[in-house]
């Protein structure tokens, strides 16, 4: 067969020419060379911007059909922050195409966050068929992920994976991306039996280091750990640069508590990819835990350093570091890192947390005058809000009191982590460590035992209504039971299991709809990821006024 | 690994030639930069703007090469390439090398056939198979009368891509270069070897069940002259 160079690109039917496009590059000379090459393909309607602040003025400001971005954009944001802040601030429309643009395809460079990749990445020199390959190939992409993105954004994975499966019956080029696609959707719908089957018929196939990932993912999720930390690192022998790896083995060895070895894969993941803000947090956070001050402090100052300009800045890297700086005995920088974080991010749980950490940061320094009266304070506030903080903050505030004295406050602040977290093994272990330190380890076994027992009465009577058939009793049992548990996982999951048996069984009510989808988004919240939410979302789309429950469904086969 | 033990002394070879090479295209496109950015032309110069302009262009274009090129080289060498092989569609793999080439193709008046079926689709990393590609069409350019052919096929498991001339052929010292190539060529003594060199890297980081990729020289083909094979599992 013989065909001629000239002709073998007319094959889509899309009207570049019509479209709007930005071209963000640092440098004056590429930018025309990119104009001159879009215009070369017709293109009419061309922005520019030379550097990540001004792209994202253009980008607020109009939606663009395409976007060229240049990787290295010298000072402030680079290529792949614009785009994760253009994602997080929902400034791209769905069918816009994301071209990251860079002089050499390093590790770092195609290294971003999972959920903010761009649509293809391109290396310089940009010519024009390469150009117009590379488009035409992603819009047909986006054509056959369109449905499929829609029913994952509404969370509602089943009917995604579905509907994976219908595409690859046709477009085999995309076969591979769907297979990828519909792995990790049944992963996020709690189906792990059949994710796996996915990735081994990819690996029947050929050897694809995310497949195998996923493998380990499946054992993970399992509770097979050991399994799973072997896999990872068979991973890592083979490709030393593949780095979800390293992050999910080092999840696997925090799961295992084994924080001395987590530490060191996330150092050397930190050293392969040091631009990520989420692991060098993670990173400082273990190096905290098992006493490596020095690698904590790098860590810590790296992630706040890569997240000022990132979508992903968060305030527990300055909360860190502050800690890191009372252990140093550098108290005028702790204070001043905590002024930061009161100026930077105004929130009352912030003031909360560095209320205990100023505490904490005087305890450990020495001074415990100034630290015995954040404590008192601290004691004040939890004796005026009845309302308790999240987990972690729980934590550190009953280690904070315990080390100023205090005594019932924080043995009321860890029977409530106990109650909402009472299957958590690694926890109650982080528990009772915090009543060894306070020197009640006797009282602790009593107290986490009568506080375990307390979560599961409640938990059993509520089944025990829902099981004996009195489902009204049931949901408002459970209804009491979350005031009292707030974060308790298996009683927000139940809770919201039986709402939806309710209407399953005496027909469709829009208050117990929103009651239900208020329980899951805040499990979503508090625990993002859970197997049993998938099922549960998918269970109550079914129930959706004309939304019927089709046969497939019914058998859960697809 | 074998990767490691050579690397050193590669890395020499190239960081110094790469420099080299780098100089001599700063100091061109210096120049012409200079020229272009003087005041209006007078009449009689005016013909030969554009041309300069063009030449200027494909200067750029040749510094952004080695820059990739170097890339490439070193994180081969190290390596922290990340090496990404998916199925890609020899039709556009094939439009991409021939847009690559299409300038100086036409500035030499040489012709460019493909042979491929277009429904082809094979697995590899992208981005390194269009550059051993594209450097193959380039150095057929040195030996070619008028005409090269670039084909893509399916043989027996493995995918084979040609590029073929209708010159002279290779000569002995080059098709000895290509067969020794992995293994174990001193490059250091040999400058033809930085080319394929690099491709046949490339080749060897495609496997797939205990098959590895591989770079032949030959002469003959279908047109009579030069002809580079590069076959992936």
């Amino acid at each position: 067969m013989k065909t001629s160079a000239a002709k073998i690109g007319d094959i889509t039917d899309v009207n570049w020419a019509e479209k709007r496009y930005l071209i963000v590059d640092d440098f004056v000379g590429i930018r025309q060379l990119l104009r001159e090459s879009l215009r070369n393909i017709g293109a009419k309607h061309i922005d520019q911007a030379s550097s990540g602040g001004e792209a994202m003025t253009l980008l607020a400001r109009t939606h663009y059909d395409v976007v060229l971005c240049d990787f290295n954009l010298g000072e402030g944001k680079n290529g792949q922050q614009v785009l994760e802040e253009c994602r997080a601030r929902n400034l791209m429309i769905p069918s816009s195409v994301w071209l990251t643009v860079s002089a050499e395809k390093s590790v770092e460079s195609v290294m971003g966050a999972a959920e903010h990749q761009p649509d293809a990445y391109i290396i310089k020199p940009i010519t024009e068929g390469v150009l117009l390959t590379r488009l035409n190939r992603v819009w047909h992409r986006k054509q056959i992920f369109r449905e499929i993105d829609r029913a994952y954004i509404e969370k509602d994975y089943l009917r995604a994976a579905k509907l994976c499966d219908e595409q690859i019956a046709e477009n085999k080029i995309h076969e591979l991306d769907l297979l990828r696609m519909k792995a990790n959707l049944l992963m996020k719908a709690g189906e792990p039996d059949q994710a796996r089957a996915v990735y081994e018929r990819v690996l029947e196939e050929r050897e694809y280091n995310w497949a195998r990932t996923g493998l380990g993912k499946i054992r993970m999720a399992n509770g097979d750990l050991e399994a799973a930390r072997q896999m990872f690192h068979n991973v890592m022998t083979e490709n030393r640069y593949y780095i979800d790896a390293y992050d999910q083995l080092a999840a696997a060895l925090l799961t295992m508590g084994e924080y001395e070895e987590a530490c060191a894969v996330l150092e050397s993941a930190a050293k392969l990819s040091p631009n990520s803000v989420q692991r060098q947090r993670t990173l400082g956070n273990t190096a905290l835990r098992v006493g490596n001050i020095a690698l904590a402090e790098k860590a810590f100052r790296k992630s706040i350093q890569v997240g000022e300009y990132s979508v992903f800045k968060t305030v527990d890297p300055y909360f860190g570091l502050a800690r890191v700086c009372g252990q140093k005995g550098d108290i005028k920088e702790a204070l001043a890192l905590l002024a930061v974080v009161r100026r930077d991010f105004p929130h009352d749980v912030v003031e909360l947390r560095s209320k205990i950490i100023e505490g904490l940061v005087y305890h450990e320094s020495g001074d415990y005058r100034r630290a015995r009266k954040a404590g008192d304070e601290l004691e004040e506030m939890l004796k005026a809000d009845p309302a308790r903080p999240d987990t972690a903050t729980c934590m550190e505030m009953a280690t904070l009191l315990f080390a100023v004295g205090v005594k019932e406050a924080p043995v009321e602040l860890l029977c409530h982590v106990i109650r909402n977290n009472h299957d958590n093994q690694l926890l109650l272990d982080d528990v009772q460590k915090v009543f060894e330190q306070a020197r009640m380890s006797e009282e602790a076994e009593a107290l986490i035992a009568s506080s375990r027992r307390e979560a599961t009465e409640v938990m059993n009577k509520g089944v025990l209504l829902w099981k004996t058939g009195k489902l009204a009793e049931a949901v408002e049992w459970m209804r009491e039971a979350r005031q009292r548990l707030p974060d308790n996982m298996r009683i927000l999951f139940n809770s919201a299991q039986m709402l939806i048996s309710h209407m399953q069984k005496h027909g469709y009510d829009e208050a117990l709809m929103m009651e239900a989808n208020s329980v899951l988004m805040h499990v979503d919240r508090i625990a993002p990821g859970q197997q049993r939410f998938a099922q549960l979302i998918e269970q109550l789309q079914q129930l959706l006024p004309g939304r019927g429950i089709t046969p497939a469904a019914e058998d859960g086969v697809f | 690994m074998e990767d490691q033990e050579r690397s050193p002394e590669l890395f020499l070879f190239l960081a110094s030639t790469v420099h080299d090479m780098k100089n001599s295209i700063s100091v061109l496109s210096g120049t012409l930069e200079n020229l272009l950015v003087q005041e209006q032309p007078s009449p009689d110069q005016a013909q030969a703007w554009p041309q300069m302009a063009h030449m200027l262009y494909q200067t750029r274009r040749l510094n952004d090469n080695l820059m990739q090129l170097l890339a490439l080289y070193k994180d081969l060498g190290k390596p922290t390439y990340p090496f990404d092989p998916r199925p890609v569609q020899i039709r556009e793999l094939v439009q991409q090398v021939a847009d690559q080439e299409r300038v100086l193709l036409q500035s030499k008046q040489i012709a460019l056939d493909t042979d491929f079926d277009p429904q082809l689709i094979g697995t590899f990393d992208e981005d390194l198979v269009i550059g051993v590609l594209a450097h193959a069409v380039n150095n057929a350019v040195r030996y070619t009368h008028d005409r090269i052919r670039l084909s893509v096929e399916q043989k027996d498991d493995m995918l084979e891509f040609r590029v073929e001339d209708n010159g002279a052929g290779f000569p002995p010292s080059m098709l000895e270069a290509g067969a020794a190539v992995g293994k174990g060529v001193n490059f250091l003594t040999n400058s033809s070897g930085l080319g394929l060199f690099f491709s046949s890297e490339v080749a060897r980081m495609h496997r797939h069940r205990q098959r590895t990729g591989s770079i032949a020289l030959e002469n003959g083909g279908k047109l009579g002259g030069g002809c580079f094979v590069l076959r992936l599992p």
